[in-house]
C-alpha cells in the first residue's frame, strides 16, 4: 500500500518535473523535420513495405483510391476528355470536344481521359488505348519511357538496363511477372528515400535538369523539395531523338524558360539532324488533316504553378495539395493527392486565408476556372479552322499567290504555335488558377496566332478557300466525339467524319493485351 | 494594563504577512510565467504559433500581451477559463481553432490599441476594417507565409 502510494506520488512528481521543464524551454526557430531510420530495404519499391512503420500516412495515401467524386472542372472520375455528350462517367458538361479533332493522327486521339490518384497509374495505364493492344507481336508501339512516370520500378529497371531502357517497347514491361500494378503504382519510394524517409528524387529527367542549372538536391531548401518532387512528373516533356542523345530518353523542355514562348522556341531545335549536323525543328507528330508538324503538350503543372501567385511567392504544391492534419494527435502531411476543391471546409487554403469563408475561396477559384474554360474552348475552336484553312489551302487547285510557299510555311508554323499555347492550358490540370493571368494571356495568343494561320492560308490562295471556311466551325469540321484503335479498323466507321476519313484504315486485328494478360499467345 | 509587545498576536500578523508576500510573489511570478511562450509552447499543438511569433516584430512581447486582457480583473478569470479549455481540447485531441474565436480576436484588437493608440490617434484607423491585421496581417502568426517556414510534422 505504502509502496503504492509512493510510486504515485514519483510519477506525479516526475508529470510535474517535465512540465515545468518544457515550460521552461523556449521554441527552436529550426523547424527540423522529424528523422526516421525504417527497416525497409534501400531500394523497396513496393508500396505495403511501409505499411507497419507508417501505417497513418498509408492509410491517408490510401484514400487517392477514391474515383467517385467530381468538382465543378476537375474531379476523379476517369471520363474521356473530349465527351460533353455523355453522362458521367463516360462524359462531362466541362469537357472539350474538339481534342480528337485536334490530335488527329496522335495516339491521343485514341483515348485521353480525367486523371485519378496515384493508386491507379498503373492500372489506368495498361488500360489505355493510346498503347497499342492490337499487335500480333504484343507491341505497344510506344517505347518504355512511358513507364517513367508510373511506378518506382523505374529505379530497378534503369539499374539493370541503363540507357538502352528508354526506346524497349512499353509492352515489355506490362505483364504480371514485370510489375504489381496495385504495390508498384507511384507511391512511398517515389519521393521518399525509404531508409531515412527523407525527400528524393528517383526521376532520371529532374536530375538531368537539376545538373544541367548547376543545383545540388541535398542544398535545395525543404520548401523547393515540397514542389520539386511533384515536378518529377507534374511537367511538360520531351522523348530525345536518337540524333542528339540517348534514344527516347525524357527530357523536360525548360533551358530558354518555363513559359510557353520558351517552349515554343526550344522545340525550333533538338529535332532531327540535317546534312550540317544542326538539330532541326522538334516534332511530336505530323497532323493528318493539315500536315503541320505539331508539338504536344503534356501537364505542365510545374512550370504554370512556378511564377503564378502562390508559386512565386514561394508557397509549394504541398502547401495545398498536402495539407497537415491531425491524426490520432500526430500531426501528419495528408497524402490524399487530390482535389483541394473536394473539402467543403477549404481546409488546406484556409491555413493561410484563415480570414476567408470556404464559399469564397472556391468562388474565387471558379471566377478564374469558368474564364479559362470558355476562352480554352473557343481557342481550340479556332485551332481547328487554321488546321483546316492549312488542308484546303494544302490542296488547292485554283490560282495561287506568286509567295504561296513562304506563305504556307508561315501559315503551319502558326498553326503549330497556336496549338502548343491553347494545349499548354489545357493540359495542365488547374483550368488557369495555378496561373490565371498565364492561362488567359496563353490563350489569348493562341487565338492569335491560330487566326494568323487562317489569314495566311487564305491570303496563299489568294483567298479561294475562304467560302469553304465560312460559317460554323462546328458544321465545317464536326467534332470527332468516338475514335478508337479498334474503330479505325472500320472503313465504313472512318467515312462519317470528314476528317476521320482522313486516317488510313487500321489492318482487322484481335485484342492481344486485356490490362496486364496477354490473350493470345507470344509468337 | 495594556497588551504585551511581543504578545502572538504579533507573531501571527507578521507571520501572516510574511506568507502573504510569498504568496502573492509566487502568484504574480506564475502568473508571468503563464503568459510567455516557453510555457504555452509546452504544448506541441501551439508550435507553429510559437515560431512564428518568435521570428515575428513581437517576438520580445509574451503571447498574452496580444491573447489576454491587460485588466487584471478581466484577465484572472479569462486566462482560467482559457487554460482549461486549451487543456481540455489538446487532451481529447482538438486541433488550434482556424479562425480564432471571435472573443480571442476581440481581446487581440484591444491590445493592438492599448500598444499603438498614438500612431493612429489622428486617423480613423478603426472605421473600414474590423481588425487592426485586416490590413497588418502577417501579425497574426506570418500566415501568408509559405507552410514549411512555420511548422513540421510531428509524431
Amino acid at each position: 500500500m505504502n509502496k503504492h502510494i509512493c510510486s504515485m506520488a514519483l510519477a506525479v512528481s516526475a508529470l510535474l518535473g517535465a512540465a515545468l521543464l518544457s515550460g521552461c524551454n523556449d521554441v527552436s526557430t529550426e523547424l527540423k523535420a522529424p528523422t526516421y531510420k525504417t527497416n525497409i530495404k534501400a531500394d523497396e519499391t513496393r508500396m505495403s513495405a511501409f505499411k507497419a512503420e507508417f501505417p497513418d500516412q498509408y492509410a491517408s495515401y490510401q484514400k487517392n483510391n477514391e474515383s467517385e467524386v467530381m468538382t465543378d472542372y476537375k474531379g476523379s472520375i476517369a471520363y474521356h476528355k473530349n465527351d460533353n455528350v455523355n453522362p458521367l462517367p463516360k462524359g462531362f458538361k466541362h469537357a472539350q470536344p474538339y481534342l480528337k479533332n485536334l490530335w488527329l493522327g496522335y495516339p491521343f486521339m485514341y483515348e485521353y481521359n480525367e486523371t485519378r490518384g496515384h493508386t491507379h497509374a498503373v492500372e489506368d495505364f495498361v488500360n489505355i488505348d493510346r498503347l497499342n493492344r492490337y499487335g500480333a507481336d504484343g507491341k505497344g508501339l510506344m517505347p518504355a519511357t512511358c513507364w517513367n512516370c508510373k511506378t518506382p520500378k523505374m529505379m530497378t529497371w534503369i539499374k539493370q538496363y541503363g540507357n538502352d531502357f528508354w526506346s524497349k517497347d512499353v509492352n515489355e514491361f506490362r505483364g504480371k511477372d514485370k510489375i504489381d500494378a496495385k504495390e508498384e503504382s507511384i507511391s512511398c519510394s517515389t519521393c521518399h528515400d525509404p531508409q531515412t524517409m527523407e525527400l528524393r528524387l528517383y526521376s532520371e529527367p529532374l536530375q538531368d535538369w537539376l545538373k544541367r542549372t548547376n543545383q545540388d538536391w541535398n542544398k535545395l531548401s525543404r520548401n523547393e523539395k515540397r514542389t520539386l518532387v511533384c515536378a518529377q512528373c507534374h511537367v511538360e516533356y520531351y522523348f530525345t531523338h536518337p540524333d542528339n542523345g540517348p534514344k527516347l530518353r525524357p527530357v523536360f523542355p525548360w533551358d530558354n524558360g518555363f513559359n510557353p514562348e520558351d517552349m515554343y522556341q526550344y522545340y525550333k531545335g533538338h529535332g532531327k539532324k540535317d546534312a550540317n549536323g544542326k538539330p532541326g525543328p522538334f516534332a511530336d507528330f505530323v497532323h493528318a488533316a493539315s500536315k503541320v508538324p505539331v508539338i504536344k503538350m503534356q501537364h505542365p503543372d510545374f512550370e504554370t504553378f512556378q511564377d503564378g501567385p502562390h508559386g512565386a511567392a514561394g508557397v509549394s504544391c504541398a502547401d495545398c495539395h498536402m495539407p497537415y492534419q491531425r491524426v490520432d494527435g500526430k500531426k501528419m502531411s495528408s497524402h490524399w493527392m487530390t482535389s483541394p476543391m473536394k473539402d467543403k471546409e477549404m481546409r488546406a487554403c484556409r491555413q493561410c486565408h484563415a480570414d476567408k469563408t470556404p464559399e469564397y475561396l472556391r468562388q474565387r477559384v471558379i471566377y478564374t476556372q469558368q474564364k479559362t474554360f470558355d476562352q480554352l474552348l473557343k481557342a481550340e475552336a479556332l485551332s481547328v479552322k487554321a488546321h483546316e484553312a492549312v488542308r484546303l489551302a494544302n490542296s488547292y487547285d485554283g490560282e495561287r499567290a506568286a509567295d504561296y510557299d513562304a506563305l504556307m510555311t508561315e501559315a503551319r508554323e502558326m498553326v503549330r504555335k497556336g496549338q502548343l499555347f491553347w494545349d499548354y492550358v489545357s493540359a495542365e490540370n488547374s483550368v488557369g488558377f495555378h496561373n490565371p493571368a498565364k492561362a488567359l494571356d496563353t490563350l489569348m495568343t493562341s487565338m492569335e496566332c491560330s487566326q494568323k494561320a487562317v489569314d495566311l492560308a487564305g491570303q496563299a490562295t489568294h483567298y479561294g478557300i475562304a467560302p469553304a471556311l465560312a460559317g460554323d466551325i462546328e458544321k465545317i469540321v464536326p467534332p470527332i466525339l468516338e475514335m478508337s484503335r479498334k474503330l479505325q479498323q472500320d472503313p465504313e466507321f472512318l467515312q462519317k467524319n470528314p476528317w476521320t476519313k482522313l486516317l488510313p484504315v487500321l489492318p482487322k486485328a484481335d485484342q492481344v493485351w486485356d490490362g496486364q494478360e496477354r490473350l493470345t499467345s507470344t509468337k | 494594563m495594556g497588551t504585551p509587545r511581543n504578545g502572538p498576536w504579533l507573531k501571527w500578523l507578521l507571520g501572516g504577512v510574511a506568507v502573504g508576500v510569498v504568496l502573492f510573489g509566487v502568484l504574480a511570478y506564475a502568473m508571468t510565467a503563464t503568459d510567455q511562450r516557453p510555457f504555452c509552447a509546452s504544448c506541441h499543438i501551439m508550435q507553429e504559433a510559437a515560431v512564428t511569433h518568435k521570428l515575428g516584430t513581437h517576438a520580445d512581447r509574451s503571447c498574452n500581451e496580444c491573447h489576454a486582457p491587460h485588466n487584471l480583473l478581466a484577465k484572472l478569470p479569462f486566462k482560467a477559463q482559457a487554460g482549461l479549455s486549451d487543456f481540455m481540447g489538446n487532451l481529447s485531441g482538438k486541433d488550434v481553432p482556424y479562425p480564432a474565436s471571435v472573443t480571442t480576436r476581440d481581446v487581440v484588437n484591444e491590445n493592438c490599441k492599448a500598444c499603438h493608440a498614438q500612431t493612429n490617434v489622428n486617423v480613423a484607423s478603426m472605421n473600414a476594417k474590423p481588425y487592426c491585421v485586416d490590413c497588418h496581417r502577417n501579425v497574426a502568426h506570418m500566415r501568408h507565409k509559405p507552410i514549411s517556414t512555420r511548422t513540421v510534422a510531428y509524431e
